[in-house]
């Protein structure tokens, strides 16, 4: 290995760590009466490879909508991450943006576990789980 | 040699444009996860209001009385029992303007009692408001129910490590009766190791 290479490769390296802490994973769940659709967005990378979204349930307290989202951790070491729940109304436009904050989580290697989310009001129809190392 | 001479007027001339630059401010995600120290952060204050507000929402008795009505609470004080100087009111406020906005509770502010009474006075008593148009006394409404809670924390720390458990209960009585009808409760625990720089 040349002065170059050994130079390169720190470099290399840390630019691959920087772009590692900016993966999202998104599942977006619409309830239309009925029939519940789900949308599940991701990009390739760490979080994406070891997390999984691996079911979502929507219920109502009254009239408001609640969310449960059971993430999945597949990989053989512990997860931090950190999560945010969105709120959408039926034309897709949010509700109370910035209502609630990035929540910390840490799951142990092949352990699945679940988050739970009530809609600040009943206009709310469909939420949005982003998931962010 | 030359190429060399202007390599370095070119990077002293990009150093001292950076100096000159000023300090760096930017803006960020004020929902952004805090880790700045263990104390008590932006992160708590708010998993702590969208915990119990979720809490008291799904609660099925709570259900059930907010079903066809929006009953009239007031808060009170949450006690700080912790070894921080910690603004309650700052929580009790997310927790109040959430539960106001999900339509299914009304608050009265104690906090503006005092301007309140003033302006009623000014309404009454200056002369300069048309008393048909003026706002009536004893109309107001009461309160049914009362929050308030306690802030507790626990502190541990050995030569590396400091542990630091926060515990924020928050409870709703019924004022008539004196029936506690709800009460949450949110644990937040943070660690933090010394660097190798602040030892």
């Amino acid at each position: 290995m040349n002065t170059y290479h050994k130079k390169a490769l720190p470099l290399m390296l840390s630019a691959l760590l920087l772009g590692g802490c900016a993966v999202n994973e998104t599942a977006t769940v619409k309830v239309d009466g009925a029939t519940k659709e789900q949308i599940l967005e991701s990009n390739s990378g760490f979080l994406s490879a070891s997390l999984e979204i691996a079911d979502t349930k929507v219920g109502y307290a009254g009239d408001l909508m609640k969310a449960q989202v059971t993430l999945k951790n597949s990989s053989r070491s512990d997860l931090s991450f950190r999560y945010k729940f969105k709120w959408l109304d039926k034309d897709d436009f949010e509700i109370a943006i910035d209502g609630r904050p990035w929540t910390p989580l840490t799951i142990t290697a092949y352990e699945s576990k679940s988050v739970q989310a009530i809609a600040p009001n009943p206009t709310a129809k469909s939420f949005r789980i982003m998931v962010q190392d | 040699m030359k190429h060399l001479k202007i390599l370095t007027v070119v990077m002293a001339t990009l150093i001292l444009s950076a100096c000159a630059s000023g300090p760096k401010v930017s803006y960020g995600d004020a929902t952004a996860v805090e880790t700045t120290t263990t104390g008590f952060g932006s992160t708590d204050l708010q998993t702590i209001a969208a915990t119990l507000v979720d809490d008291l929402l799904s609660f099925p008795p709570i259900v059930q009385m907010t079903a066809n009505r929006r009953p009239v609470v007031f808060v009170d004080r949450i006690k700080n029992k912790t070894t921080e100087h910690i603004d309650t009111e700052s929580i009790t406020d997310s927790v109040q303007t959430k539960l106001l906005k999900s339509g299914k509770f009304r608050f009265v502010d104690m906090t503006a009692v005092k301007a309140v009474q003033e302006q009623l006075n000014f309404q009454m008593d200056s002369g300069m408001v048309d008393p048909g148009k003026a706002v009536a006394f004893g109309k107001q409404t009461g309160a049914e129910f009362m929050l308030y809670g306690n802030m507790s924390s626990i502190v541990k720390r050995n030569s590396s490590t400091k542990d630091v458990y926060y515990k924020f209960t928050l409870k709703m009585v019924n004022l008539e009766s004196g029936i506690m009808e709800w009460a949450g409760e949110k644990e937040i625990r943070k660690t933090g190791e010394k660097s190798f720089f602040s030892l």
